[in-house]
């Protein structure tokens, strides 16, 4: 008897069971696409004594002769004389021989060295072929290039046999057989003598679920209620996936993973200067991917808007949100034409089908069956795509402000057209014909007047993007008019001209192996429909593939955009298949295809196995899927999870994109992230963020220290600390509140005794410590000492300003013995007039230590003023140093071998600016103080110099150090 | 993979107890052995390598060759005269020929014919391994910046920096630094942050742009200061931390990742010691700094000095951000200028690396995108003002680099340009030919240190390059 998860998923094993195996193309088509290689005269059957000639008297003259430079994928001129096919196709350039006419054929024109202009003599090195030779090649090809038909027919990597580019074959599941998804996983498994995990448990599916889903952690209220149904888990799990699913959190999560394949960015990459970089509304693309993954657009249509929405859109139609969904295209990185076409072949193709098509820009793809000129197909389509478009698909916020932003913008536009208007002038003088064609006229402005409309244009364009006040646009594609042929580049050389390439799909894709070229305009949207066709081998695939690795942290196939023969093989293909099938089948939906994986039992493992050891020796990389594979937060769950646990995360969806990693730190969603493609801020890189430039298909995960400087030191972290700290100052249990708010959970003992004792040495050490100027073993300030007793009156200063510390908000204060006391961050610094306004650092000992000092007082007015007098001091062992920095010398030694001082006694370091005369007293002094047990690192005035402290407080840091723990970083 | 079960059954079998404080020697299997959870532990060169890591000091903007290291009589006969043959294309108009503003004279035992633009690192000659036939493929700053720093010219093909690839290739030998380091004073150059870009290889790649203007070394690193916590008091945070990662862990199978992290916690927090130790030249006695010079230059010299003798990979000093070395008009200003700065703090650090031993195995390489037209520029409406004169334009036919220590050979110059300087016409060594060397040097055969990207394998080299054996010693 079947036994179905969930009620839900009964219709489609029902479905299963009718045989619903029906492969996405019929026999017919796949016997069409082995036979793809169009062009290849069919190959007879060669006589034994044809082949005995070929052995006998041609193969020795190739391996002498040619194959040291014409064999395998990378052979000169790419032509390939190690298999016969290699003879056929020819060089990058050109066929090489003429099966008709043996004796024109190039090749043998090269062993001749005849001369002619464009053929090489061949072969390069050693001799010239003897003429018999020659003649019997000659016979050779006119006998149809006579070669054992097993060299080719049995070649193991025959691209078109190759997994990938066969139609998707849907196995039956057997009625009894559970969830479908654990039924081909378990299979394996049994196969390979692996066991699986046991279920997770209520808590742990509940907060892997939502980080899965939503990027954001769970609600302890919510996971309790989880853990208290009453309902079989059969029941109560597929009602919390379905909820999870409900939320608009959701549409925030995928859209960032889809912006990955997308290398969305709201910059275009590098312009010179003047030249504004934003793109303005490439925010409309995001929110569309927003809305339209929480609506469940079918998948294929996903796709439809994305490639050519502009056609798609009724016009008549008040609604043109779609159209934002041409981002896909129209954000690619900037450059030539070439390389902008080329970036929008290669995020198409990867994107979609994991096809590395750009590989075949210069030459035929090495491994896949991609010829040179399909590549040119999809490049054409491009081409005729080219026009940029931004219409209006919202509407303007109207009042007093954007009326002043129109006046802003038509005063801006005044100065272009002021500035154009006689230049136009002057050059439609020099160019009569032209006359009244200002688009021509633009065209031969010269190079002084260019630059500076372009940076009128920049400044306008700059305003436009400050002020953000457009309403939203979308940036679309326009085909042209009339469409243009585009040719084969040769090598991928422009000004070599081959093939006309029509526009059209690839044959490995295509109906039958056989595309149609396309009719209608670019042919964009025939090719958007040829890529969703459900016929196409690659498209479920590839995006069945990728929910999986993004729910798993690998794909079935791991690398997910590229299924071609450099790919790796998929680790289950039936499963992969059969998800493939199942999805096309439920109409495309994300939203079932996520809730079918939830709802396993291979997704709902622990991320530990009891038979761990023995598993590992049979597949140590997990590929069995025998454990829930734990996995470190994404940068932008981190940063979600940490505003959300501290209450502090904005639920504000849609709109322009924000700084996120910099001050003042935004409490938007990180899919809310300003991407600048040309310098994104390294700290997205650290943590692994996919590189904008290019279309990404799995993100690396790596630890470095660098991540981790991050969360110990950075601003917004340590904020979230004292937002979850504040939050619960006033509770009782305040353990138990910062544990359910971190980690959905309620502390354990051993938990409440860690925090317990980490909040009374926090606040004993740093009552210890007393009020501290800032954060560092140093005080900056001034006074007095007693010479004889060492007791120092210490004022700290008040006022730190422009980087220094100083005593009131102005320097110098008029009439003030005060007037010049400050000390910077390079240990420059001033006395007061006398003795009792000296300038003081103050050092204070962390621990019981033996230290010595080190560093010298530099002054730069020689021979000026009477000199600073210089004195070190400590309350038990009074003043240890006492000199006068001599007028008519530069520099002063302040060394003290050793010095003994107990913890939380301080250092005084004191410039008295000697019998009350201070002028010509600026000096920098940079003491370092060493650890003569080596166990501190040094301290040094200027590297740790640091303004006020903010300390943080007890619970703030307990906090902090919560979301610092294995426990928040990782789902397990 | 190891086979121990549980964090519990590793303690006991390795002898440690379950409250020992610290971390697990596990983690020191860990190093070198996965790096994809550390993509910083050392890596395997192909062959033994002559050099362990690189500084590049940067000219940006193109220093002219004819004007320091590439000594033509004959610009002197000539000067003020149309240059005979057929003139080649830059990228402004140039006009006559025109001669150095700088004396030439011959240096070291080996003889080398340098200016007086650079007089101390002449001094340093029988050192230096100079390249007079460096060449690239356009005379343009963008492409000429992408081709020098990641092979590839185009500037929207973006690729990783060579200093990722040699990081990439050869991780770190400390942990507590980033691999690789790009100083810039002031800035960024041209074409920006994409000079030091991992691009498609992982992020841990990428160069950590420190801006040397900078004195405080909370300026200098993101987040390499704790701004609220007292190190103490950040002590007590930490082992907070890890006793609940210790907690957690017990009892479950050994998790590399999470493991990895615990170990990462502990390298930050040396970092944040460890870098402001490196970048603190302060503590340098007072007659290295002298030596190196009491200048934002000097500075910079020295702190990479302080980063590779700590394990830092790959350095990159630029001389600024922009193009300062583009001296379009007066030449002699301009360069005098800049070479006045660079001068005493590159002798000083070749001296000093040399004197430490470190020069040994430290590859030093010195040039900028391109080189200088050895004719006039003229003044062209647009491109610079009228007053333009006695500059020189951009030049990728030919032009002067050189390399010390590393293994190359000192005392050495190699290849040739043409009678006025213009055109690399004897050993022409292209800039694919440069890195194939420095990472032949490095241990690595060029064509084989591939990273698989988007179905293809990527090398820095593309499908160019060739080792010059004759410069290696």
């Amino acid at each position: 008897m079947l036994k179905p998860v969930s009620s839900t998923l009964l219709p489609l094993c029902v479905l299963l069971i009718n045989g619903m195996s029906a492969p996405f193309v019929s026999a017919e088509e796949k016997a069409a696409l082995a036979s793809k290689s169009e062009g290849t005269p069919a190959k007879s059957e060669f006589s034994p004594e044809q082949l005995e000639f070929f052995e006998t008297q041609i193969r020795p003259v190739l391996a002498d002769n040619c194959l040291e430079c014409h064999s395998g994928t990378k052979s000169k001129l790419g032509l390939e004389l190690n298999h016969r096919a290699g003879w056929l196709a020819g060089s990058d350039y050109r066929k090489v021989i003429n099966l008709e006419k043996p004796a024109e054929s190039v090749l043998i024109k090269a062993v001749l060295h005849s001369g002619e202009k464009g053929v090489p003599a061949m072969p390069e090195k050693g001799n010239k072929l003897p003429p018999e030779t020659v003649e019997k090649l000659t016979t050779w090809i006119g006998m149809g290039l006579p070669w054992p038909e097993h060299e080719e027919t049995t070649k193991a990597n025959d691209p078109l046999k190759h997994w990938a580019f066969q139609p998707v074959k849907a196995e039956a599941v057997p009625e009894n057989a559970g969830h479908p998804i654990d039924y081909f996983v378990r299979r394996a498994q049994a196969k390979a003598g692996v066991s699986p995990a046991a279920r997770a448990d209520r808590y742990t599916l509940h907060r892997r679920a939502n980080f899965a889903l939503l990027g954001l952690p769970p609600k302890y209220d919510e996971v309790q209620r989880f853990i208290d149904d009453p309902k079989k888990h059969e029941e109560a799990w597929p009602a919390l996936v379905d909820h999870l699913l409900g939320s608009p959190h959701f549409g925030e999560r995928w859209a960032r993973l889809w912006m990955d394949v997308a290398r969305y960015a709201d910059t275009k990459g590098y312009e010179g200067a003047g030249q504004e970089r934003r793109f303005i509304y490439s925010y409309t693309y995001r929110d569309w991917l927003i809305r339209a993954l929480n609506e469940d657009l079918p998948y294929d249509q996903f796709l439809l808007y994305q490639f050519a929405a502009e056609q798609i859109v009724d016009p008549a139609t008040p609604d043109k949100r779609h159209l934002a969904a041409l981002g896909f295209l129209s954000l690619s990185k900037n450059g030539s034409q070439d390389e902008i076409l080329d970036d929008r072949v290669d995020t198409t193709f990867r994107g979609t089908m994991a096809l590395t098509v750009s590989c075949a820009k210069c030459h035929d793809h090495k491994f896949d069956p991609i010829s040179t000129k399909e590549y040119y197909s999809l490049y054409g389509i491009f081409l005729n795509s080219l026009t940029v478009d931004t219409p209006t698909i919202g509407e303007p916020k109207l009042g007093p402000e954007y009326d002043k932003y129109l006046a802003g913008l038509a005063e801006k536009q005044k100065k272009i057209d002021d500035f154009l208007a006689p230049v136009l002038e002057r050059k439609a003088k020099e160019h009569p014909d032209l006359a009244g064609q200002r688009d021509k006229l633009i065209t031969k402005v010269d190079r002084e007047d260019r630059r500076k409309l372009t940076n009128l244009e920049g400044e306008r364009d700059k305003f436009i993007a400050d002020s953000g006040m457009e309403p939203d646009k979308a940036i679309i594609l326009r085909d042209r008019d009339k469409p243009i042929n585009q040719h084969v580049f040769i090598r991928g050389n422009a000004s070599r001209r081959g093939d006309l390439a029509p526009r059209q799909f690839l044959a490995i894709a295509s109906e039958g192996g056989k595309p149609n070229e396309f009719k209608n305009g670019s042919g964009r949207l025939e090719m958007a429909h040829q890529i969703v066709r459900p016929g196409n081998p690659l498209t479920a695939r590839n995006i069945v593939n990728r929910v999986w690795m993004w729910h798993f942290g690998e794909g079935i196939v791991r690398t997910v955009d590229d299924f071609g023969m450099q790919g790796e093989r998929p680790d289950n293909p039936e499963l992969l298949d059969w998800l493939a099938n199942w999805f096309v089948e439920n109409d495309w939906s994300l939203k079932k295809l996520h809730r079918l994986i939830l709802t396993s039992e291979t997704w709902q493992q622990q991320s530990d196995n009891p038979k761990e050891t023995e598993n590992m020796l049979v597949d140590s990389e997990n590929r069995l899927l025998w454990k829930f594979r734990k996995r470190r937060l994404e940068l932008e769950q981190m940063r979600d999870g940490m505003l959300d646990v501290a209450g502090n995360l904005s639920n504000e969806m849609f709109g322009r994109s924000v700084v996120i990693l910099e001050p003042p730190y935004s409490n938007r969603r990180s899919v809310y992230a300003y991407i600048d493609r040309q310098n994104l801020n390294p700290t997205f890189r650290n943590f692994d963020f996919s590189n904008p430039q290019e279309t990404t298909g799995k993100r690396p995960t790596t630890t470095i220290p660098m991540q981790a400087l991050f969360t110990l030191n950075n601003p917004f972290v340590q904020d979230q600390g004292e937002n979850l700290a504040r939050k619960t100052a006033t509770e009782k249990d305040r353990v138990a509140q910062l544990h359910r708010a971190v980690f959905a959970k309620a502390p354990s003992e051993s938990d409440r005794q860690l925090a317990e004792s980490f909040v009374s040495v926090y606040e004993a050490e740093t009552a210890r410590l007393g009020k501290r100027q800032t954060n560092t073993e140093w005080s900056y300030g001034w006074g007095d000492i007693d010479e004889t007793s060492g007791k120092v009156v210490f004022h700290p200063f008040e006022h730190w300003i422009k980087e220094a510390w100083q005593v009131g908000k102005e320097r110098p204060l008029k009439d003030n013995p005060l007037s010049y006391l400050y000390v910077d961050a390079n240990g420059n610094t001033h006395p007061g007039y006398t003795a009792k306004e000296s300038v003081i650092f103050e050092w204070r000992a962390p621990a019981d230590l033996r230290v010595s000092i080190g560093g010298a007082v530099q002054r730069s007015n020689v021979g000026k003023g009477n000199g600073v007098r210089v004195k070190v001091a400590t309350r038990s062992a009074g003043v240890v140093f006492d000199k006068v920095l001599d007028p008519a010398k530069g520099s002063l030694d302040v060394s003290i071998p050793e010095l003994t001082i107990a913890s939380n006694e301080s250092v005084y370091l004191i410039i008295d600016p000697h019998e009350k005369n201070s002028s010509f007293d600026s000096v920098r002094w940079n003491p370092v103080i060493s650890d003569l047990d080596n166990k501190w690192p040094k301290w040094e005035l200027a590297e740790s110099f640091s303004g006020p402290a903010t300390p943080s407080s007890s619970w703030g840091a307990y906090a902090q150090g919560l979301l610092n723990t294995n426990r928040f970083l990782f789902i397990e | 993979m190891n086979g121990f079960t549980s964090r519990r059954q590793f303690l006991q079998r390795t002898g440690m107890g379950m409250g020992a404080l610290g971390l697990s020697p596990f983690l020191s299997s860990l190093q070198g052995s996965d790096r994809s959870l550390n993509p910083l532990a050392p890596g395997k060169t192909h062959f033994s390598p002559r050099a362990k890591r690189v500084i590049h000091i940067f000219a940006n903007g193109g220093p002219s060759q004819v004007d320091s290291f590439d000594y033509k009589p004959a610009l002197e006969k000539y000067d003020g005269k149309e240059m005979p043959g057929e003139g080649l294309k830059t990228e402004r108009k140039t006009g006559a020929l025109m001669k150095s503003p700088f004396n030439f004279s011959q240096h070291g035992e080996c003889g080398l014919w340098a200016s007086d633009l650079f007089p101390k690192v002449a001094a340093m000659a029988d050192d230096l391994c100079v390249i007079n036939s460096m060449y690239a493929n356009v005379p343009n700053h963008e492409p000429s910046l992408m081709l020098m720093n990641t092979g590839a010219e185009r500037v929207n093909l973006v690729r990783p920096s060579v200093g990722s690839w040699v990081t990439y290739g050869l991780g770190t030998e400390n942990e507590n630094l980033p691999g690789f380091v790009s100083l810039c004073p002031g800035g960024v150059p041209v074409v920006e942050t994409q000079n030091w870009r991992s691009a498609f290889l992982p992020g841990a790649y990428q160069g950590a742009h420190i801006d040397t203007k900078n004195t405080q070394i909370s300026k200098l690193i993101p987040d390499i200061r704790n701004p609220r916590m007292p190190k103490e008091l950040q002590r007590r945070q930490l082992e907070l931390i890890q006793e609940m990662n210790r907690q957690d862990a017990e009892g479950n199978a050994i998790d590399p990742a999470a493991e990895a992290r615990m170990h990462s916690l502990e390298l930050a927090y040396k970092m944040q010691i460890e870098a402001s130790d490196a970048f603190n030249v302060e503590r340098e006695p007072a007659h290295v700094r002298e030596l190196y010079g009491d200048t934002l230059h000097g500075r910079q010299m020295l702190i990479a000095r302080r980063l590779v003798e700590r394990g830092v990979r790959f350095v990159q000093v630029w001389h600024g951000d922009g193009q300062p070395w583009d001296s379009h008009s007066e030449i002699a200003k301009g360069h005098g200028k800049l070479a006045k700065e660079a001068d005493q703090p590159i002798a000083a650090l070749l001296f000093d690396l040399k004197q430490r031993g470190l020069l040994e195995d430290t590859l030093v390489i010195w040039g900028g995108e391109f080189g200088r037209t050895p004719t006039v520029e003229l003044p062209t409406p647009g491109a610079n003002d009228a007053n333009t004169k006695l500059g020189r334009d951009h030049n990728h036919h030919g032009f002067s680099m050189w390399m010390a220590g590393g293994g190359v050979k000192g005392g050495m110059q190699y290849g040739k340009t043409d009678e006025f300087g213009f055109k690399a016409v004897e050993n022409p060594m292209h800039v694919h030919d440069l890195h194939a060397t420095i990472l032949h040097l490095l241990g690595f055969n060029h064509e084989k240190l591939t990273y698989r990207y988007a179905g293809r394998d990527f090398r820095l080299t593309d499908i160019h390059g060739h080792v010059v054996d004759d410069l290696i010693a």
